[in-house]
């Protein structure tokens, strides 16, 4: 590829030094195209460029395409392995009492979190779940809003009118007691 | 019936005296006598925080007791008893013999595993010494 460009380069590198003006004013009519960083589409000068393949999404700057850049790909591929918490403490009974074992793996809303993110595997995700569901059942902790000690010094936003989460205003009235 | 073993958890309102809950505590270890069943342990955990609110309660206090039994409608009995008392706002009976069993189990293979696989720490070790050995030999060659 590289060799069918190179005689074309001497041609082509003369065209700009013979006329600058004219292929300046001329540059817009051949390409049609905005310019922008990277190797140009309409057979502009090859110099800096290298074959035509690499030149990709962009310029140093850019983020690339769904695979990544080559140069740094390999970062964004590979990420450091999460091992099963459980499996390394040879745990075989969570137990559902525990509510400092269980919270890390619930998040702010009380939502239990994936495994992909808490790296547990798949027997200790299940057994996590039914922990945590048999906890929440006993007020260990909550189905929905803010989990004391899941990591989140956010204050819930329906704080001061207690846990209701997104279920919206209610009737009754509130902390001013019972009548 | 084979031997159950269950976990009973139950919250009372934070307001409730300590006599009255060493009274709940006595009514359910009186039940369990009654069937013939074996409390194991009683804990009282105190007042701990509720993670939501239960019978308009922010705290409760908890009691916790494991119960060994073959009757199984003992927990019918507790758990009725249980929801009389106007100083118990929640409670909760699990069985947990199945998941003893299941970590006993699991408990085994991972023994039996690590006795059948060899260390593999010792290879590197025994590997290591050999390794400086060859080295004064290609220096003599190399002077040479």
């Amino acid at each position: 590829m590289s060799e069918e460009q190179k005689p074309a380069a001497p041609a082509e590198a003369a065209a700009p030094e013979a006329a600058p003006a004219p292929a300046a004013a001329a540059s817009p009519a051949p390409t049609g195209t905005p310019s922008h960083g990277g190797p140009s589409r309409g057979g502009g000068p090859r110099r800096e460029g290298g074959p035509r393949r690499e030149g990709g999404p962009g310029g140093p700057g850019g983020p690339g395409g769904p695979g990544g850049p080559r140069r740094g790909g390999k970062r964004q591929f590979f990420r450091k392995k999460k091992v099963c918490k459980f499996c390394t403490e040879k745990m075989d009974y969570i137990d559902y009492k525990k509510a400092e074992i269980l919270a890390p793996f619930v998040q702010e809303r009380g939502k239990i979190m994936p495994r992909r993110l808490t790296g547990t595997c798949s027997r200790h995700q299940r057994w996590l779940g039914v922990a945590i569901k048999r906890a929440r059942n006993i007020a260990l902790l909550p189905f929905a809003g803010h989990t004391p000690g899941a990591g989140s010094s956010a204050p819930h936003r329906f704080s001061e009118r207690g846990d209701r989460g997104d279920r919206g205003e209610r009737g009754d009235r509130g902390d001013r007691g019972d009548r | 019936m084979e031997e159950r073993l269950y976990d009973l958890i139950f919250i009372c309102r934070p307001a409730t005296p300590e006599e009255d809950v060493k009274k709940l505590v006595t009514a359910v270890e009186t039940a369990c006598a009654e069937k013939g069943a074996k409390i194991e342990k009683t804990e009282l955990w105190g007042t701990k925080k509720l993670a939501y609110r239960v019978a308009k309660h922010r705290e409760g206090i908890f009691v916790y007791s494991q119960i060994r039994t073959t009757h199984g409608e003992l927990i019918l009995e507790l758990e009725r008893r249980l929801g009389v008392q106007d100083a118990v706002i929640k409670y909760m009976t699990i069985r947990l013999d199945e998941d003893m069993k299941r970590q006993k189990k699991f408990g085994k293979k991972r023994e039996k595993r690590a006795a059948r696989r060899p260390r593999r720490n010792v290879a590197p070790a025994a590997a290591a010494p050999a390794a400086p050995a060859p080295a004064p030999a290609g220096d003599q060659s190399a002077a040479g």
